[in-house]
């Protein structure tokens, strides 16, 4: 196999090739630093790449596998991870100037999980300043969407989109507070799993939103998605709020077999005012699909989603906007406009509004899990639209009733799992016709990550979407 | 509910060790009301009897 092949294989194709000692980590690991050299000049998704640290654990891989040892799967294999997870002697920007220089002296648990399954690390990928909603001015550059440069590639963890769908790892993490997995997996056309809150660790994560933040893995397949969480789940006792109940094997659940679900499709998330009519038109593809898969389809309601937006800004702007508290007050101005303006207004926030937000979050919760006692897997588009155009100039709102347009209307989506804390995997699902990829959000009970891959990895194996190569970098030259 | 007028939110915001200025001021007062708005014509009646809770628990976990 030319080293230039290399990249275009699955995480776990690649995984066993280099058990079967067919490729080699530096191999597999040079091909992927190659085609950073080459194309993340226009792309932007790494923030910072590390040749050397990478070659070198790259190595010591190559000689674990040579004298027999195992990590597992994802050993040797070549992965990236959102700016926002620290890894010890490499730097922590978050997206912001205001780290510039910073080197983290600890490990995430998330990053001392991956090291243990014996992936290589290649680097720290782009994000919007602090995992905001929003970035304008992207000091570490512009991440662009391989499906069409002038496009972005979502929000927040837009790096960790662009890298993976672009081939420039085999596999990334991101972090979703409000939809900053699924969001940017929809745009750029991979998986994204947002896992049930408390199932991975958040330690030596720079926090969004305590109560919300959930950081999971972006991959070009399923079964890839699996292997990822299966490194990183579990409980940690450095998180106090990781569930203790023991990790299933993911990958065992990729039966494909979906014959009897009963799946709902969520009718407050399909709104004609809210979501474009060729995503309804894809997300309603899908599920025909799904039905000839042998899965039951009901449309079910679920009225208190329609405030899911309004609740989850209310929640995670207040609690973003505490945990930076000291920087709002000495280095505002260092901050992107946007940033800006969101942490200001979280930090204005009435105690009153918070706290009604906290208990419309539990009434949501309770319909959401009254809906889950009928349903197996309750499923919705994963952005409203296409990937938007990268702006030429800050989106600054004109009026209140165009913010409130935007939170009862577009940003609805995402909120419900994020409000509930269930899992939500995106899959691509088809393409607009503008030919940018549209994602399915397959939603199951809390913990129930197994059922909600194998609904993910069934779709996928019945589909082509995932075979599609974005134009950007296509060719194995 | 009245929106929290430019004088109100920068009184606010000094109650919490800020100065907004332009060209933060008038984008922070529409979000701002904004959010205060949504949360506010969300019906309220039930809440005193909800429990905010961070995790979903599950249902057996629910019932007190």
């Amino acid at each position: 196999m030319r080293l230039s092949d290399i990249p275009f294989l699955s995480a776990a194709e690649l995984g066993r090739r280099i058990r079967r000692r067919e490729v080699s980590p530096v191999e597999a690991t040079q091909a992927y630093l190659d085609r950073i050299d080459s194309h993340d000049t226009q792309l932007r998704s790494y923030i910072t790449v590390s040749a050397e640290k990478a070659l070198l654990r790259a190595r010591e891989m190559q000689l674990e596998i040579l004298r027999g040892d195992d990590r597992g799967p994802l050993h040797g294999v070549p992965v990236a991870i959102k700016d926002q997870c620290h890894v010890s002697g490499w730097p922590t920007t978050c997206g912001s100037t205001i780290l510039r220089g910073h080197v983290a002296d600890y490990d995430s648990t998330v990053a001392v999980n991956l090291r243990e399954a014996g992936t290589v690390l290649l680097g720290k990928l782009n994000m919007t300043e602090f995992a905001s909603g929003e970035t304008f001015d992207f000091p570490y550059g512009t991440p662009r969407n391989p499906w069409d440069l002038t496009r972005s590639p979502g929000s927040s963890s837009g790096g960790s989109g662009a890298a993976t769908a672009a081939f420039l790892c085999a596999a990334s993490l991101g972090e979703d507070t409000g939809g900053s997995i699924r969001n940017p997996a929809a745009y750029s056309g991979v998986v994204g799993l947002r896992p049930t809150w408390g199932r991975v660790s958040r330690h030596g994560v720079i926090g969004g939103c305590w109560s919300m933040d959930t950081i999971g893995p972006l991959t070009r397949v399923v079964e890839d998605c699996a292997l990822m969480f299966q490194a990183i789940a579990g409980h940690d006792p450095s998180d106090l709020y990781t569930h203790e109940e023991q990790v299933p094997d993911y990958s065992r659940c990729l039966d494909g077999d979906i014959s009897g679900l009963k799946i709902g499709l969520v009718k407050e998330l399909m709104d004609p005012e809210m979501v474009d009519l060729e995503v309804r038109e894809t997300v309603r593809d899908a599920v025909t699909a799904l039905q000839e898969l042998g899965a039951s389809i009901e449309e079910v309601s679920i009225p208190m989603l329609q405030h899911a937006a309004a609740i989850a800004q209310a929640i995670s702007g207040a609690e973003s906007a505490f945990m930076r508290r000291e920087l709002i007050r000495t280095r505002l101005t260092e901050m992107d406009y946007l940033a800006t303006i969101r942490t200001l207004t979280g930090s204005l926030i009435p105690a009153q509004v918070y706290h009604k937000a906290l208990r419309l979050r539990e009434v949501v919760r309770g319909q959401m899990l009254e809906a889950m006692e009928r349903f197996d897997i309750l499923v919705c588009p994963s952005a409203p639209t296409e990937a938007p155009e990268i702006p030429a100039s800050p989106n600054i709102v004109k009026s209140k009733d165009e913010v409130l347009d935007n939170i009862w209307g577009r940003s609805r989506v995402n909120a419900p799992a994020s409000l509930t804390g269930q899992p939500a995997l995106s899959v691509p699902c088809g393409f607009t016709s503008n030919h940018l990829p549209v994602g399915l959000q397959i939603a199951g009970r809390p913990l129930d990550e197994m059922t909600v891959l194998n609904v993910g990895h069934a779709y996928e194996q019945a589909t082509p979407w995932h075979r599609e190569r974005p134009p950007f970098g296509n060719k194995e030259d | 509910m009245a929106d929290l007028t430019r004088a109100e939110i920068e009184a606010l915001a000094h109650a919490v060790g800020l100065e907004i200025e332009e060209p933060y001021l008038t984008a922070v007062s529409y979000q701002l009301n904004a959010i205060i708005e949504a949360i506010d014509q969300i019906p309220d009646s039930g809440l005193d009897n909800v429990e905010p809770l961070p995790i979903m628990l599950p249902p057996q976990d629910r019932r007190r």
